[in-house]
């Protein structure tokens, strides 16, 4: 993305009202309790195991912590993850790409 | 994102992946939109437990290839593995078909039919008329047209009915059936004459069909015509009826009558001494009921009860004798109410020989007398009764 495009998408979702995720390709995750956590807009799995799953996104990884964790369905753009969740953790890389 | 519908039914299988890029794996999968989902790593953390379709299944070989995973299949879930584990049971799935199958088939036969109402007309003219119709066992049912239908078709057939109901419950027809109402048919009559029973006195007659030949107040001899049965002059024009009618006349008949003074008579006492025989052939084995008979005198009532299997005695039954005890009382009447039980007695004899709508007129009594402890008279009744007799007119062949 340009300079210029990535401006005027920053302009139209201030001028429009319109929720992030759809205009700058920002990661939409949903927790539910402890036990179900939904992730759209990912970019793969990076890691994955029973206690520890990392989760490529646009701008950064989520590193998820707990037990029995498992990945209840998985799409090219979404993926649900259940098990007790203890910990999440965003590591952002700030603007670039 | 959720897991596809009907999987159950489309096929799917559990795989156990083992190797170092599952992640990668998962990742290659989900790019290919090869649905999967419950992918639960195993603790070691070398193995992953996942479901997929059938249908993918085939489109999984070369994403393990490329990232160098193993796998084998955990389990198989579906109906197609188990249409093929019926498969391999074809005996066993033909049987529960077949089953199925004759249950239909049977259930779709009459095999039943009843007649219920008829009481003139036989079972089988209507069922015969049923047969026509197409209403006969081992038909199927639905060949058989509406019953509405039915029942009009056959109650065309059936003249003798005003109406017919066809009602299917199950595998059973019912035809019921309301017969018309129709007049008795009268007795066929040969031609005949009424002729007197006996020598008698006309006191009244009324003809129905016939002649009257004879008036009121006529004397009449045994034989004698009294309705003709021919009308006409006898000659070529007459013609040859049925003589009807009601002829009343006098008759006298005269009884001789002895009533003994003494009479005897036999009262039960109400005591009864029961004996039980089982009766095999002609034999009959006494079973219950020995012992001396208490009474002085007594009187023995025998009942037989064989055992019968459809209106056919068996030589089985059991036999009970009734001991019943009786006295005799004696009884000395006088002579005017011998007279009044002899007189009675006659009277009952008449109405019983010369009809019930007989009248007594007059009685008479001719002579009496008492002799051995018994009365002796000679009555003489005058009786109004019937006298009308059926004589057939016999056609002479002409020459």
């Amino acid at each position: 993305m340009t300079r210029i495009s990535r401006r005027l998408r920053k302009w139209t979702n201030e001028v429009l009202d319109l929720p992030q995720d759809v205009l700058l390709d920002l990661p939409r995750i949903t927790l539910v309790g402890n036990k179900e956590l939904t992730v759209e807009n990912h970019q793969g799995v990076r890691h994955f195991s029973e206690n520890k799953m990392i989760l490529s996104l646009n701008q950064g990884v989520l590193e998820i912590e707990g037990a029995e964790l498992m990945i209840r369905a998985i799409l090219p753009q979404e993926v649900m993850i259940e098990g007790i969740i203890r910990n999440i953790k965003y590591t952002g890389m700030g603007e670039s790409s | 994102m959720k897991i596809p519908t009907l999987s159950g039914v489309r096929g799917c299988v559990q795989i156990t992946v083992r190797g170092e890029g599952i992640n990668r794996l998962i990742n290659a999968l989900a790019e290919a939109g090869i649905p999967v989902w419950d992918i639960r790593p195993a603790s070691n953390n070398q193995t992953a437990d996942m479901k997929l379709l059938l249908r993918d299944f085939h489109a999984l070989r070369p994403l393990l290839k490329r990232t160098g995973c193993r796998m084998h299949v955990a389990r198989r879930i579906g109906l197609p593995f188990r249409l093929a584990k019926l498969y391999k049971r074809k005996f066993f799935a033909a049987g529960i078909g077949a089953f199925f199958l004759l249950l239909f088939v049977l259930s779709s036969l009459v095999w039943n039919i009843n007649v219920v109402g008829n009481e003139k007309i036989p079972t089988e003219d209507i069922l015969k008329a049923a047969k026509e119709e197409g209403v006969r066992p081992y038909q199927w049912i639905f060949r058989l047209k509406e019953p509405d239908k039915l029942s009009r078709a056959l109650s065309l057939k059936l003249p003798e009915t005003s109406w017919i109901g066809v009602e299917r419950k199950g595998t059973t027809i019912t035809i019921q059936v309301v017969e018309a109402e129709k007049p008795e048919k009268e007795p066929l009559a040969s031609p005949r004459h009424l002729v007197s029973k006996s020598d008698a006195v006309i006191t009244s007659i009324y003809a129905e069909q016939g002649r009257p030949l004879v008036q009121k107040n006529t004397r009449v001899k045994k034989g004698q015509v009294l309705i003709s049965g021919i009308l006409g002059d006898g000659e070529a024009r007459s013609q040859v009826v049925v003589a009807k009618g009601e002829v009343k006349g006098l008759v006298w008949h005269e009884y001789q009558l002895e009533v003994p003074l003494v009479q005897k008579r036999k009262i039960y006492t109400g005591e009864r001494k029961d004996k039980s025989y089982l009766v095999l052939g002609n034999r009959a084995i006494q079973l219950w009921g020995y012992g001396k008979e208490p009474f002085a005198k007594s009187e023995t009532l025998t009942e037989r009860d064989p055992l019968t299997w459809r209106s056919i005695a068996l030589p089985i039954g059991w036999m009970t004798e009734k001991v019943m005890e009786v006295t005799e009382t004696q009884e000395t009447l006088q002579p005017e109410e011998a007279k009044k039980l002899g007189l009675e007695a006659a009277i009952r004899d008449i109405l019983a020989k010369y009809g019930n709508d007989s009248q007594i007129i007059s009685q008479k009594i001719l002579h009496e007398k008492r002799e051995n402890g018994k009365v002796y008279m000679k009555v003489l009744f005058e009786v109004e009764e019937k006298i009308a007799e059926e004589l057939p007119i016999v056609q002479s062949q002409g020459e």
